[in-house]
């Protein structure tokens, strides 16, 4: 079904080829409105009717402008206008950035002690996060946490007879919501492997369309890093 | 080291082999940096060193640039070693072949909706092809971590992507890019992109990616922005996530739920220097749970040289409820602007944690010189972790 989508979106393409090659409009140098004041890019894209962007909620939605390959940011900003945030740089101070526990400069997104309140804003979209930062970033605090292991989570509440610590009923629905997070902790899962191994008759925690992707994951990944765990034959 | 001497190395072969008319620009920032290390619950202090070089007009056309940009950095707190991090450094030719062909190459930042990152490698953007454009890239897929880089063997990125323009500000891309983890495929994407203006002050857009090895649809959004009235932006987008992993993680064995998320955004300018902002965002994370997000907001230039800015945020629902308040100013005298600003956050983590968290800060910026200026600012953070967590840096920018 999923190729019929995509085969769906190729045949629509071809048509607005066809249709694009009779009539298409040269796009604006914009390098000479580098220091044009927003007001005045206003009024041009209004009268050439292109919705105006760098708005309140640019930091928000500039990624669909810049991901598109011909887009025109780098008229006015170097790359390392962009590097300066998704790495970590800093050659241009902006006084409203704060540094982090790791010595380098932080977006402007990252409000307040973000350490403090970066469990709800990770919430809030959390594929946001990964767009600066790789998986191990998180690993890379909580892994080495003086407090590692007290962090109230509600799956990971005590509550056995003698406050033992066992995996209760909402783990699972944790893991599914933000699997992502799971990783910060435990980047092997070996701790989950420890019940949903196959080589000791766990419980299967793969995805409703496993039969059509294990192959993939086999093939295309390193399978010692991933079936291997689990299965003695894949 | 091997940045410095890379960079330098650039620099004076930049001053000696290229034409007079060849224009060298190098922007140098030193700076002082101390802040609170939450691990070692120590304070750290932190020597850096920025350049950047642009080198241009080196050809009569104008059309061979150079630009690179890195940093050299020491913690004097500790014994760590001088790091490096080399953010890009790439030859940029563009207009070949009747201006239908743009070359960089070298270390560069490269970005598309099936994948970006920071490659070793060449990227052809293909142009002028009557409405359609074709961008294609590749190299050695560049990771750093906070202070240097640690790019692993056998990892690689790669990207292509074709667009077309069409009328009404219309247009398409279809994008497609792999990552390489020790030689084994980590991810393969597709991307798809589109936008357009069918009727003034209605623009539609959209973006997703597909995750090949997952079979999933790892991102989707499609949204509206409409400008019924010349000073008032309206906006709605639909958003959907499936979180996937790197097929090289085991985590990408696990099933998952997705994210699903609704906003609607206004923009209402009361006139050249006053705008006021407001949205709403429903969040739903499967299985019955979900989050409501109300924001409003003010920037406002009540006087020449002043600048005001005051956003409020509510958060309530799964994960936690989160009150803040963020309020900044910014006033230019003469050769000098100075800046401050309070955070306010009151959260309340679910199963947790609750507590304030406040942010307090001040800035200065001051222009020695046409070249050469100075920059400072203080930080002091209240929260649960510290009572004052003190942070700052002092900056000397001079460009050559």
């Amino acid at each position: 079904m999923k190729t019929l989508n995509y085969l769906t979106l190729a045949l629509a393409m071809g048509i607005f080829l066809l249709l694009g090659i009779t009539n298409t409009q040269a796009k604006t140098d914009h390098k000479e409105f580098k220091t044009a004041q927003l007001s005045e890019c206003f009024e041009c894209h209004k009268s050439s009717n292109v919705q105006p962007n760098h708005d309140s909620s640019f930091i928000k939605e500039h990624r669909i402008l810049a991901e598109k390959s011909d887009s025109n940011c780098i008229e006015c900003h170097d790359q390392s206008f962009c590097l300066d945030c998704h790495i970590g740089g800093g050659i241009e101070q902006d006084l409203k950035k704060s540094i982090s526990s790791k010595g380098n400069y932080m977006p402007k997104t990252h409000r307040s002690d973000f350490i403090s309140i970066h469990p709800i804003k990770a919430m809030d979209n959390p594929q946001n996060c990964y767009r600066c930062h790789e998986a191990n970033f998180c690993e890379s605090c909580h892994e080495k946490l003086p407090q590692k292991g007290t962090l109230k989570i509600k799956s990971h509440t005590p509550l056995g007879t003698y406050n033992q610590t066992y995996w209760n009923s909402e783990h699972a629905k944790e893991a599914r919501r933000n699997l992502q997070s799971c990783s910060s902790c435990h980047p092997t899962a070996d701790v989950c492997v420890q019940c949903h191994s196959a080589k000791t008759g766990g419980v299967n925690p793969h995805p409703k369309n496993w039969r059509s992707i294990k192959d993939n994951i086999r093939d295309k990944g390193n399978p010692d890093k991933t079936c291997k765990k689990c299965h003695l034959q894949y | 080291m091997k940045l410095k001497l890379s960079l330098l190395f650039l620099a004076l072969l930049c001053y000696t082999s290229f034409s007079n008319a060849t224009e060298v620009t190098l922007k140098s920032s030193t700076q002082y940096l101390w802040y609170e290390d939450i691990l070692t619950q120590d304070t750290e202090k932190d020597i850096a060193e920025y350049l950047k070089l642009n080198v241009s007009k080196i050809d009569k056309e104008g059309k061979l640039n150079i630009y690179g940009y890195g940093r050299v950095s020491k913690q004097l707190s500790s014994g760590e070693d001088v790091e490096g991090k080399l953010y890009y450094l790439y030859l940029d030719y563009k207009g070949l072949f009747n201006d239908r062909l743009d070359l960089r190459l070298g270390r560069q930042f490269v970005y598309l909706s099936a994948v970006s990152g920071v490659i070793d490698g060449a990227n052809v953007e293909l142009k002028k092809l009557g409405p359609v454009g074709i961008t294609v890239f590749g190299g050695r897929n560049v990771q750093f971590d906070s202070k240097k880089e640690v790019t692993g063997s056998g990892d690689y990125l790669f990207g292509s992507a074709i667009y077309l323009n069409l009328p009404k500000n219309s247009r398409v891309e279809l994008s497609y890019g792999v990552k390489y983890d020790d030689n084994d495929i980590a991810r393969e994407t597709i991307g798809f992109d589109f936008s357009t203006s069918p009727v003034k002050g209605v623009s539609l857009y959209g973006n997703t990616k597909y995750d090949v090895i997952s079979e999933a649809t790892s991102e989707l959004l499609f949204g509206v922005k409409l400008q019924p009235l010349d000073r008032l932006t309206l906006k709605g987008e639909y958003y959907e996530s499936y979180p996937t992993f790197d097929a090289t993680s085991v985590y990408s064995v696990f099933a998952v739920d997705k994210y699903k998320e609704k906003l609607i955004e206004a923009e209402y300018r009361l006139s050249d220097n006053y705008l006021i902002t407001a949205g709403y965002g429903r969040e739903d994370f499967d299985e019955g749970k979900n989050a409501n997000l109300y924001e409003a907001g003010l920037s406002a230039k009540p006087i020449k040289n002043l600048a005001l800015n005051i956003k409020y945020e509510k958060r309530t629902g799964y994960a936690g409820s989160l009150s803040g308040l963020r309020l900044n100013g910014e006033y230019k005298i003469a050769k000098a602007s100075i800046a401050a600003g309070l955070d306010y956050d009151d959260f309340r983590r679910e199963e947790s944690r609750a507590s304030t968290a406040k942010k307090y800060w001040l800035g200065v910026n001051y222009d020695v010189r046409k070249n050469i200026s100075v920059a400072a600012r203080v930080e002091d953070n209240e929260n649960y972790n510290y009572n004052h967590s003190y942070q700052g840096m002092v900056a000397l920018n001079v460009n050559f």
